[in-house]
C-alpha cells in the first residue's frame, strides 16, 4: 500500500480562510484512493527536515502571523526548503504562502520585507484589497489534454509578479488573480503549486487534488501507475454552480 | 438648527409610517435619510438617553435580549434595536422613533446592539453610559478585513467617548480584556473559571494565539472554546485578568438549558454567596452572554433577583434559537454565521438524544459574507462522534453545494447527505423524517434564515418578526 506524508507548515499561524479545508482535502482524497496519508504539523522553533514529507503546504495568514514567522521561515527552514523545492518535493503555497515564498513584499508606501526568495517573483501591497469569486482556466493541470476550469476565493492586497522561470498557474476567466492586470494566477516552478485562490481551493477542483497526490506518489514510489477515479458528485456541483454564476 | 431637526425628525417618520403601510421590515432607509438631511441628528436626539450598547463578533443579539429581559423585569422605560438593524442607519432609525417632534426622549433608556465595524462610526454620536463587549472571534473577514483591525476600531470608539462609561468585558478573550488596559474607565470583567468546565481538546485554528503586546506564544491553563480561557503570556506577562463575576461551574448542561454556579466580587455585589441559575438557554457559548449580561445589568445597579430571573425566563427570539411547533414535531432554526458559533451549535447538537435530522442552508450574500471558506474552519468532524445519532443531513441555499461537499470531507457516511434547493421541499422532507415528538434541525445564515423565515410564516402562519 502507498503512503504519503504531508506536511502542514506553520497551521497554527498561517491558517486563515479555510485553509485546513486543503489538508482535508489531501488527506481524504487520498484515503478514498487507498492510500495512506498522514499529516504533520509543523511550526515555529521545530526542526524541519524536508526527507521526512511528500507534500508540504503553507497557508495564508494576517499580517500580524506573518510577521511572526518570517524569521524562522527565513533563517531556520528556509534552507530545507529550497533543498526540496530543487529536490522535486510538492508544494501548494496558498495567499500568503504564496508571498513568502517569493522575494520580497514592497509596502505601498515604498517599505520593502525581505521573503524567502526560494521563487522568482515579488509582490507589491496595494491599498485596495481584490475579494471576490475567481474562476482561472489551467493547462497545467488538464483532463485528457483539456485545460480545466478552476474555481476559488481571493482576498488579497498584494499584487504578485512572476519572473521569466515561473509559469503562472492558469489564465484568469474572471476576478482579479496575481496582480488584477497581466490576467494570471498563481504560480507553477518544479513541483511548487501556489495560487491566491482560497475557499478552500482543493475540496472544489478534485482534479488539482489528485494532480498534486500524483505528483508526489509518483515521485516516491517508482511502481505508482495512476489513480483511480472516485464518485465527484458534489464537487463537480459545487464547482460547476460557481462558474456558471460567475460566467453565465 | 432646531428647525433643521424638527423637519428631519418629521420626514423621517413619515418614512417610517410609509414602509409599515407597505409591510416593509426596512430598518435602515429611513436613518440613511435622516443623516442626509442632517448630519448632526443621532448625536442630538440621542444625548438625553441613557445607552447601553453591545457589540463583539458573537452573541451580541443574545447578550442584548438579556439585558431586555433585566430591563423589562425592572419596568424600565426602554427601546432597542433589533432584527440585525445594528449599523449606524438602523441605530438612527430606532432614536428618530423614540424621539417626538420637537426631539425629546420618549423612553429613558436605549439598549443598542451594535455591529463590531460600525462600533467606531456609532460612538461618534452617542455617549452610552455602559459598553458590553463580548468577544472577538474570526468573522467574515471579506468584509471587515482582519480581526486585529476590528479590534482597533472597537478600541478608538472606546477611546472616544470619555471616562464617565463603564465597560464590561470579556476576562477570557485575550483581545477583548485588553481593551480594559491602560484606561480610565470603571471596566469590569466576567468570565468562566478555570474548574468550571474541562475542555478536552485544544483548537489548533483558534483566532488568538499570539500575545497582542509582545508576540510570544499564550499558554493555557484551561481552554474553554476558541481562544477563550485562562490565557497567559509567559515572556511579557499579560494573562486573563481576574473577573468580578465568574461562572465557577457548569452542573448540567443539557440540549435546552444550562445550569450554572456563578458568584461576583464585591465590584458587583455585597454579598460574595455563590448563586445557582438554570440558564434557559443551551450551550457554553450561552454561559458567556448570560454572564455578560448578568454583569451588565449588576453594573447598572439592578438588583440580583431581576437580574437571576431573566437568566431563566428568557426566550430567544428571531431565530438566533427559535422553535416552531408543526402538529407533533418541532421545527428548530439556529443562525450560524462563523465557526466558533457553529462548532458550538454542533456541540449542543451532539447533546440531542434522538436521531438527528439537520440542514444547512448557507448562502453567500454580503450580510452572510461573500467568502464561504470558513466552512472548512467547522469541525463538523465531530459528527463523527455520534455516527449513529445522524439520521439525515440536508445541504441547501445559494452554495448547498458546498456546504454537501463539506460535509463529504468531514468523513460522515456520504449516504445521507442530499442537497435540496428547493425549501417547501426540504422543509417537507425534513418534517417527514422526523420521528414524532422529535425535533428538525434548520441552520441558516443570516439571509437564508430571511428567506426559511418567509417560507416558514407563510407555511405555518407565523406572526411578522420585525414587530
Amino acid at each position: 500500500m502507498f503512503d504519503l506524508n504531508i506536511c502542514h507548515l506553520y497551521p497554527d499561524l498561517l491558517n486563515t480562510y479555510g485553509d485546513r479545508g486543503n489538508m482535508l482535502a489531501l488527506q481524504m482524497r487520498a484515503q478514498w484512493h487507498g492510500i495512506n496519508a498522514n499529516i504533520t504539523n509543523v511550526t515555529i522553533g521545530d526542526k524541519f527536515d524536508s526527507s521526512d514529507f511528500d507534500i508540504v503546504f503553507l497557508g495564508g495568514g494576517q499580517d500580524y502571523e506573518q510577521e511572526i514567522i518570517q524569521q524562522d521561515l527565513l533563517y531556520q527552514k528556509g534552507a530545507e526548503i529550497k533543498n526540496a523545492i530543487s529536490g522535486m518535493k510538492v508544494f501548494l503555497c496558498i495567499c500568503g504562502g504564496y508571498q513568502l515564498m517569493g522575494k520580497y513584499y514592497k509596502t505601498w508606501d515604498g517599505k520593502e520585507i525581505e521573503f524567502l526568495g526560494a521563487l522568482d517573483l515579488w509582490t507589491v501591497g496595494g491599498i485596495d484589497r481584490m475579494i471576490g469569486n475567481i474562476v482561472f482556466e489551467s493547462d497545467v493541470i488538464n483532463d485528457s489534454g483539456n485545460p480545466i476550469k478552476i474555481v476559488g476565493f481571493e482576498n488579497h492586497s498584494g499584487r504578485t509578479y512572476l519572473g521569466d522561470d515561473i509559469r503562472p498557474l492558469g489564465k484568469v476567466l474572471s476576478g482579479n488573480g496575481n496582480n488584477g492586470t497581466d490576467g494570471f494566477e498563481g504560480a507553477v516552478y518544479n513541483n511548487v503549486y501556489c495560487s491566491y485562490s482560497h475557499g478552500s481551493l482543493l475540496p472544489k477542483n478534485p482534479l488539482l487534488t489528485d494532480h498534486l497526490l500524483s505528483l508526489a506518489l509518483r515521485q516516491k514510489f517508482e511502481d505508482f501507475e495512476g489513480l483511480g477515479k472516485l464518485d465527484d458528485t458534489f464537487e463537480n456541483a459545487a464547482r460547476t454552480t460557481v462558474i456558471h454564476r460567475i460566467l453565465k | 438648527m432646531k428647525f433643521r431637526q424638527t423637519i428631519t425628525i418629521f420626514i423621517s417618520k413619515l418614512t417610517i409610517f410609509a414602509l409599515h403601510l407597505l409591510r416593509r421590515g426596512g430598518t435602515t432607509l429611513p436613518g440613511k435619510l435622516a443623516f442626509k438631511l442632517y448630519p448632526d441628528i443621532l448625536k442630538s436626539i440621542a444625548k438625553d438617553f441613557e445607552i447601553i450598547m453591545v457589540t463583539g463578533t458573537n452573541g451580541k443579539t443574545t447578550t442584548t435580549r438579556i439585558i431586555e429581559e433585566i430591563l423589562r423585569n425592572n419596568n424600565i422605560d426602554y427601546i432597542t434595536n433589533k432584527s440585525g438593524a445594528n449599523l449606524l442607519s438602523g441605530i438612527t432609525t430606532i432614536f428618530i422613533q423614540a424621539v417626538s417632534l420637537s426631539g425629546k426622549p420618549k423612553h429613558k433608556v436605549a439598549l443598542i446592539e451594535s455591529d463590531e465595524a460600525a462600533f467606531n462610526q456609532v460612538t461618534k454620536h452617542l455617549i452610552p453610559k455602559t459598553v458590553v463587549v463580548t468577544n472577538f472571534f474570526r468573522d467574515q473577514l471579506d468584509r471587515y478585513g482582519e480581526l486585529y483591525s476590528t479590534l482597533n476600531a472597537v478600541k478608538s470608539g472606546l477611546e472616544r467617548i470619555g471616562d464617565s462609561t463603564t465597560i464590561v468585558l470579556n476576562a477570557d478573550d485575550s483581545m477583548c480584556a485588553s481593551l480594559g488596559k491602560n484606561t480610565s474607565k470603571r471596566v469590569l470583567y466576567y468570565g468562566v473559571a478555570k474548574d468550571a468546565y474541562q475542555e478536552t481538546s485544544e483548537d489548533m485554528n483558534s483566532d488568538a494565539m499570539f500575545c497582542i503586546y509582545c508576540k510570544n506564544k499564550y499558554e493555557y491553563t484551561n481552554h474553554i472554546y476558541g481562544h477563550l480561557g485562562d490565557f497567559y503570556c509567559s515572556n511579557c506577562g499579560y494573562r486573563r485578568p481576574a473577573a468580578d463575576l465568574e461562572c465557577i461551574e457548569i452542573q448540567e448542561a443539557s440540549s435546552s438549558y444550562t445550569t450554572i454556579k456563578w458568584k461576583c466580587t464585591s465590584a458587583l455585589l455585597q454579598d460574595d454567596k455563590e448563586l445557582v441559575t438554570r440558564i434557559n438557554l443551551p450551550g457554553l457559548y450561552n454561559v458567556y452572554n448570560a454572564m455578560a449580561a448578568a454583569a451588565c445589568g449588576l453594573a447598572l445597579n439592578y438588583s440580583i433577583d431581576t437580574v437571576t430571573s431573566a437568566l431563566q425566563s428568557f426566550e430567544c427570539g428571531f431565530g438566533r434559537m427559535e422553535s416552531i411547533n408543526v402538529q407533533d414535531k418541532t421545527i428548530k432554526l439556529i443562525l450560524v454565521k462563523n465557526p466558533t458559533g457553529f462548532n458550538q451549535v454542533l456541540s449542543f447538537l451532539a447533546l440531542y438524544n434522538q436521531a438527528l435530522n439537520i440542514a444547512f442552508l448557507i448562502n453567500d450574500n454580503l450580510a452572510d459574507g461573500t467568502d464561504i471558506s470558513w466552512l472548512w474552519d467547522v469541525d463538523f468532524e465531530q459528527l463523527n462522534n455520534v455516527p449513529d445519532k445522524i439520521d439525515g443531513l440536508i445541504t441547501s441555499g445559494v452554495r448547498g453545494e458546498d456546504m454537501a461537499v463539506r460535509l463529504k470531507y468531514s468523513g460522515v457516511d456520504i449516504r445521507k447527505i442530499r442537497i435540496i434547493k428547493d425549501y417547501q421541499m426540504l422543509i417537507d422532507e425534513g418534517l417527514k423524517k422526523t420521528p414524532t415528538g422529535g425535533c428538525f434541525y434548520i441552520l441558516p445564515t443570516y439571509t437564508a434564515m430571511l428567506d426559511i423565515r418567509g417560507i416558514l410564516k407563510k407555511k405555518f402562519n407565523l406572526k411578522e418578526f420585525w414587530k
